[in-house]
């Protein structure tokens, strides 16, 4: 009967997963100057917090659960490298910078800037397996495509579209690059170009994101600096990070 | 007539002069990255989708910010929840185009549709019932047991949605096994080409 109760631990992971983005997306979010802001992001951290901690240690316990009924598969498995990674800088950045900044209303003290620092470092550590891993590679487009969504959510007026222009033409230019220009089934071609435009993706994203906050402090918008935005965006893709890797363990 | 429909959308549409050419479907399926690229979207969109609507749920129930008006929550938050569904149902689409005739016979994505025009039920009778008199209510902490139940069979609805989704992956009713007859008709495995065996029939199919 392993497999029925392998279901029921998958389910209770993706609620958990569920808890988790949705906890990191309003708190994230505040940070960042958009979602919930007429509220103060303590505020937005107290209404959401608990479901966010109920989010955390579900996710582990039932990880535990689901890893221990095929661990001989995650041992060999970058996906799940990648996805501890992430797991690690997840839990550190959620609740060693988040919630402090949080609560603080966007100050960052100390221990919250030493956190972030932690948390960004594992993150890059976690990117570098999952963009190295063969195979599962593509899974990180899922964390582009969420950054895209970040930046569009928090990203205001003109700018907001000029983005939203910008990752269309370089989405037609991928599909015209591997479907088009470059034969199907030429692998050896189609790939560098596929990697190619996803760096010139990721390019652009950072790029608007750092126009929207250099914008802003420059408008004063921005009391408390650009590090809760940071550490409010970190938050929500590392979170994506690990549950996209996650499921590339099962399609590598 | 649907399976006629479904069978002409897998292996039909798009499909080329060659006998091995194949249609859109099947391209789609046999992609290197991209249908795993859509299942993964599908799956990480919930994140977006599901962890805003519960926000709002627990808002409407009373048991999250409560301090907030109702309207400012839902201002604020839906945006983002509907992104997150359209997004959800695009993608979904597009996996159903994947393997059309496999989730027609499949009980649990039967369910999971049923479900979705519940959600769907659910959501209009709140906009034209309960949302009307939202002034009055607005800022208590504790909206009115109307709000409360919407929100309350909203996520039970959605959480739902979410099990039958992942049980699709699981081959327990695949048309073909010996099974009960009441699964075999709310799969239709008679018309499947795997056909419909009875449990009666598990010795021979050589099942344990």
């Amino acid at each position: 009967m392993v497999k029925p109760n392998f279901a029921v631990w998958e389910v209770f992971h993706i609620l958990a997963l569920v808890m988790l983005g949705g906890g990191a997306i309003l708190v994230g979010l505040r940070l960042a100057g958009a979602g919930l802001k007429e509220e103060a992001p303590s505020a937005v951290y107290r209404g959401i917090g608990p479901i966010l901690t109920v989010g955390a240690v579900g996710i582990v316990v039932t990880g535990l659960l689901i890893g221990a009924a095929n661990a001989e598969r995650l041992y060999d498995s970058a996906a799940f490298t990648a996805k501890m990674l992430a797991l690690a800088a997840g839990l550190i950045l959620t609740f060693g910078a988040l919630r402090p900044v949080a609560l603080a209303d966007g100050a960052v003290g100390g221990g919250a800037a030493a956190a972030t620092g932690a948390g960004l470092v594992l993150w890059l550590a976690a990117t570098v397996v999952f963009l190295t891993g063969g195979l599962i590679t593509p899974g990180l487009f899922h964390v582009l495509t969420a950054a895209a969504l970040v930046v569009f959510a928090t990203s205001r007026g003109r700018r907001r579209w000029v983005f939203v222009g910008g990752v269309g033409v370089i989405l037609a230019a991928m599909y015209a690059a591997t479907h088009v220009l470059i034969p199907a089934g030429d692998l050896a071609h189609a790939d560098p170009a596929n990697v190619a435009l996803a760096w010139v993706m990721a390019a652009w994203i950072a790029g608007a994101a750092a126009s929207e906050g250099l914008s802003r402090s420059r408008q004063g918008q921005t009391a408390v600096g650009w590090l809760p935005g940071i550490i409010g965006g970190a938050t929500i893709l590392v979170w994506v990070t690990a549950a996209a890797a996650g499921r590339w363990i099962a399609f590598a | 007539m649907i399976r006629a429909f479904l069978v002409w959308l897998q292996t039909g549409l798009g499909k080329g002069p060659g006998a091995d050419d194949s249609s859109w479907s099947e391209a789609l399926l046999g992609s290197l990255n991209f249908w795993s690229l859509l299942e993964g979207t599908h799956l990480l969109l919930m994140m977006l989708f599901v962890g805003c609507i519960l926000a709002v749920d627990l808002r409407l129930m009373g048991v999250i910010y409560r301090r907030t008006p109702v309207s400012l929550v839902s201002r604020r938050l839906l945006p983002l929840t509907v992104a997150g569904l359209v997004l959800m149902l695009l993608t979904g689409s597009a996996l159903f185009f994947a393997k059309p005739l496999v989730y027609y016979h499949n009980i649990w994505f039967r369910v999971k549709m049923a479900l979705l025009v519940a959600a769907m039920v659910n959501i209009a009778v709140f906009h034209a019932r309960i949302q009307r008199r939202l002034p009055d209510w607005d800022a208590d902490p504790s909206p009115p047991l109307a709000a409360r139940s919407s929100a309350l069979i909203s996520l039970s609805i959605w959480i739902a949605m979410i099990v039958m989704g992942r049980f699709i992956a699981y081959n327990w009713y695949d048309c073909g096994k010996p099974q009960p007859d009441v699964i075999n008709a709310l799969q239709e495995c008679a018309a499947s080409e795997h056909g419909a065996v009875p449990l009666s029939r598990a010795g021979r199919a050589g099942a344990p």
